[in-house]
């Protein structure tokens, strides 16, 4: 049964090539397995039911009542408290059975310690035993090979000497990684055995919870340190910044497509949002999230070691936050599908956003793909989210949370799980996200076809896609707080002595301008003739504080802004310098789009575009001079309202007919919904405002009291 | 301290219930081992531990009688209106 997958590839006999074999959920085929795995699963409930009569009889041994009553009747009070203490010491029927309150837990911690152990552990022991006994049927190495038989054997019966003997043989004749990986099927299952009967009461715990299945393993089973201490190390916000993913990507949807991104993305602290138009011309969203980033345990990254771990124990951790900051920032509009694939630490961190009741209110969590990633324990928000778990029962990640080839229990009867094996024992080889492509590709066809044929409405053209870097907390901008750009700073306020600048006014749909604003505490949007009036404002900022770069802003004209200068509700930014995103939300209080832009601005024409998403173009027409006083606009920012200010000097002109249009792309990017919605593609502007040759003073933004 | 009694009997109960669990336990041991070796999937080692397991849960279902009796007499003594035995 140990044979390769790619060696037999022969589907049509599944009990020599179990890789051939339809993967049902959690099938093992090999004969007695099953019946092992059963026993093992009524075990635990015989175990789980002498745990509560233990705890049943320490409560009364220890109930106030019972005891503050041993004056009414000291003899009889005295003989039922010894029969008590017999029922839960008797080394010949529940063993060491103390259990229940704080002071029975550390009673039980010191019979631990004293090496007295419970029937209940006994029975769970027997468990355990039966749960390797079914994994060596699937895995005769486990018991052929003398060094990893002896181990195992050791383990089992508790002979700690000989244990520690017998790992020390294995890891001097194989090496770390090979004694690893052929633990790997039976890693959680001896550590838990180990735990359940060592002398180390910290980690019964964790142990307790392995061989009953009822919850993720709290505690390392080795030394009982707790998972959630070590976890809640890892700490932030989450954030994520755009970045261009510098490796081609795949531009169709499928299954392959989606891990074959995330391989291609690496292990860099990316991540990757697309959208793709299904069959049925719907256009939905896929997040794809890789694993553990390789370096330093605990860096800059949420994908380092410690977010892996924080990802697979807690329920929200700082990548999970963070991948939620990338679909927000991606413009996932609410009530869209998305789709959720992650391996490794990528896998524990998108189930984490499939369990966020929040996320799944705003968006429709349709699948949740998870690759060789610990998730036995996480349950989506959402009942109608498919879930499929691809695990290499040589791969140890899988594993962490305490459930690995040898569980017994169906902890997940409608979700799809593929718990398979392969030729390649080697870890970290078999956790590759390359080898679990080229298990899913050459040798799991039934699996791939049915997570495809699952992800059917994922699998057309992709048509739009942005890459993330991922931060445990917000990041300063590259360089700051030091970094100088010839002419100062990159922190504001941010100086432009030569520029030129176009504000183009649009009539927009009412609605949908009064929609942005709701909430704001600011407009009402100046309108007539039933239309709402919108600026586009786009400048070419040539010589600055911060280098070049070229801006473009959308917005909504408020009826009653400051006084004496037009002033704008920001929809949307565009601007296409990395030095000057970074500091843009503290110039306009929000985070810009960064795209490839192009301003063309004569005295007579204009040529604007921002990537391939808009076009405005035309001749001005004639003009009247105008004086450039600059801007107030006006920014959301969670609950606060912030204003930024941009100070002017220059000639302007006034552009009263203006032949222009503007031309929006059917791209799924919220910048072109936002201008789609305000009814603005094809649109032409009623006036334009121009200044060919000015300078201007931004200062940072700041809050403002709305009333 | 007129609810004393009815906490001791309330214990009294469960404790009964609890060693006739035990008792049923052994059933289900039994079981188990059968149906293993019935499908030729026992291992060498199972008979044996099942068999420790049986003999303790019949003690462990005994001694939760036991105590479960000595709680009713208990819980009787206490009751209010009881002359109790001088100490």
């Amino acid at each position: 049964m140990t044979g390769p997958a790619s060696s037999d590839p022969t589907p049509s006999d599944p009990a020599s090539d179990p890789l051939a074999a339809p993967p049902t959920p959690r099938d093992k085929a090999t004969t007695g397995s099953a019946e092992l795995r059963a026993a093992a699963r009524d075990l635990v409930d015989v175990g789980i039911l002498i745990h509560e009569a233990a705890a049943h009889a320490t409560t009364a041994l220890t109930d106030k009542a019972v005891l503050a009553a041993i004056p009414r009747s000291f003899v009889a009070g005295c003989l039922t408290q010894r029969a008590l203490l017999k029922t839960v010491t008797n080394r010949d029927g529940l063993g060491y059975a103390v259990t229940g309150n704080r002071l029975a837990t550390l009673a039980a911690k010191a019979g631990a310690m004293a090496g007295a152990e419970s029937l209940a552990v006994r029975v769970l022991a027997t468990s355990l035993r039966l749960r390797i006994a079914a994994v060596a049927l699937d895995h005769p190495e486990l018991v052929t090979d003398p060094m990893l038989g002896r181990l195992v054997q050791a383990a089992a019966e508790d002979r700690d000497l000989e244990a520690v003997r017998a790992l020390r043989a294995l890891l001097k004749d194989r090496g770390a990684v090979r004694t690893l990986s052929a633990l790997a099927p039976v890693f959680g299952e001896v550590l838990a055995l180990r735990a359940l009967l060592d002398e180390n009461p910290l980690n019964d715990a964790a142990a307790w919870l392995i061989a009953t299945g009822r919850g993720y393993a709290t505690a390392d089973p080795i030394t009982g340190m707790s998972n959630r201490a070590v976890a809640v190390l890892d700490k932030g916000e989450g954030a994520a910044r755009r970045v261009e993913s510098g490796v081609p990507l795949n531009d169709h949807g499928s299954l392959l497509a989606f891990l074959g991104n995330i391989s291609a993305l690496g292990t860099k602290g990316r991540v990757l949002v697309q959208s793709v138009e299904g069959p049925d011309g719907v256009v939905r969203h896929v997040l794809q999230a890789p694993g553990m980033r390789a370096g330093t345990p605990d860096n800059d990254s949420p994908q380092d070691l410690l977010g892996a771990f924080s990802s697979a124990v807690l329920d929200s951790s700082p990548y999970s936050r963070a991948l939620t900051k990338a679909v927000e920032d991606y413009g996932v509009p609410e009530g869209d599908e998305i789709a959720l694939i992650g391996h490794s630490a990528g896998g524990a961190a998108i189930m984490n956003l499939a369990q966020d009741p929040g996320f799944c209110a705003r968006h429709t969590v349709t699948h949740a793909v998870a690759v060789g990633s610990p998730i036995d324990f996480k349950k989506p928000a959402d009942p109608r989210t498919w879930v499929a778990s691809v695990t290499n029962q040589h791969d140890i990640i899988p594993t962490l949370d305490g459930q690995g080839a040898g569980g017994c229990f169906d902890l997940h009867p409608d979700w799809y799980v593929v718990d398979y094996f392969d030729a390649t024992h080697l870890f970290p080889l078999c956790h590759s996200i390359e080898h679990y492509m080229a298990n899913l590709a050459a040798d799991l066809p039934e699996a791939r076809r049915t997570i495809d044929e699952r992800l059917g409405p994922y699998r057309g053209r992709v048509v739009r896609s942005q890459a993330y870097l991922l931060f445990d907390r917000v990041p300063y901008a590259e360089g700051l707080p030091f970094q100088t750009h010839g002419e100062g700073t990159a922190a504001p306020p941010v100086r432009c002595r030569e520029g030129s600048a176009l504000t183009a006014y649009f009539a927009a749909d009412a609605v949908a301008a009064a929609e942005l604003l709701r909430g704001s505490g600011l407009g009402p949007a100046t309108g007539f003739g039933g239309r709402a009036l919108v600026a586009l404002h786009v400048a070419w900022n040539r010589r600055t504080s911060v280098g070049a770069y070229r801006e473009l802003h959308l917005g909504v004209v408020l009826r009653s802004a400051d006084r004496g200068r037009s002033g704008w509700f920001t929809v949307a930014s565009v601007v296409d310098g990395a030095d000057v995103c970074a500091v843009a939300a503290r110039l306009w209080g929000g985070v810009p789009y960064e795209l490839p832009m192009e301003v063309g601005l004569t005295g007579r024409a204009v040529n604007v575009s921002a990537g391939e998403l808009l076009r405005l173009r035309g001749s001005l027409g004639p003009w009247l001079p105008h004086g450039d006083r600059g801007l107030v606009g006006y920014a959301r920012d969670g609950d606060t309202v912030l204003r930024s200010r941009v100070q002017a000097r220059g000639k302007g002109r006034a552009h009263l007919a203006p032949r222009l249009r503007l031309g929006v792309a059917l791209r799924a990017h919220p910048l072109a919904d936002a201008f789609r919605r305000l009814d603005l593609d094809g649109a032409r502007p009623l006036l334009c405002l121009t200044s060919p040759a000015r300078q201007t003073f931004t200062d940072a933004a700041g809050p403002v009291l709305i009333t | 301290m007129s609810a004393v009694p009815e906490v001791i009997t309330a214990h009294a109960m469960v404790l009964q219930s609890d060693a006739h669990a035990l008792a049923e336990c052994a059933e289900r041991l039994r079981k188990i081992e059968a149906k293993l070796e019935e499908a030729g999937a026992a291992p060498p080692w199972l008979r044996q531990s099942v068999r420790a397991h049986l003999a303790a849960c019949a003690a462990a279902s005994a001694d939760l009688a036991e105590a479960s009796a000595w709680l009713r007499r208990y819980a009787a003594i206490t009751q209010p209106g009881v002359r109790h035995a001088p100490h």
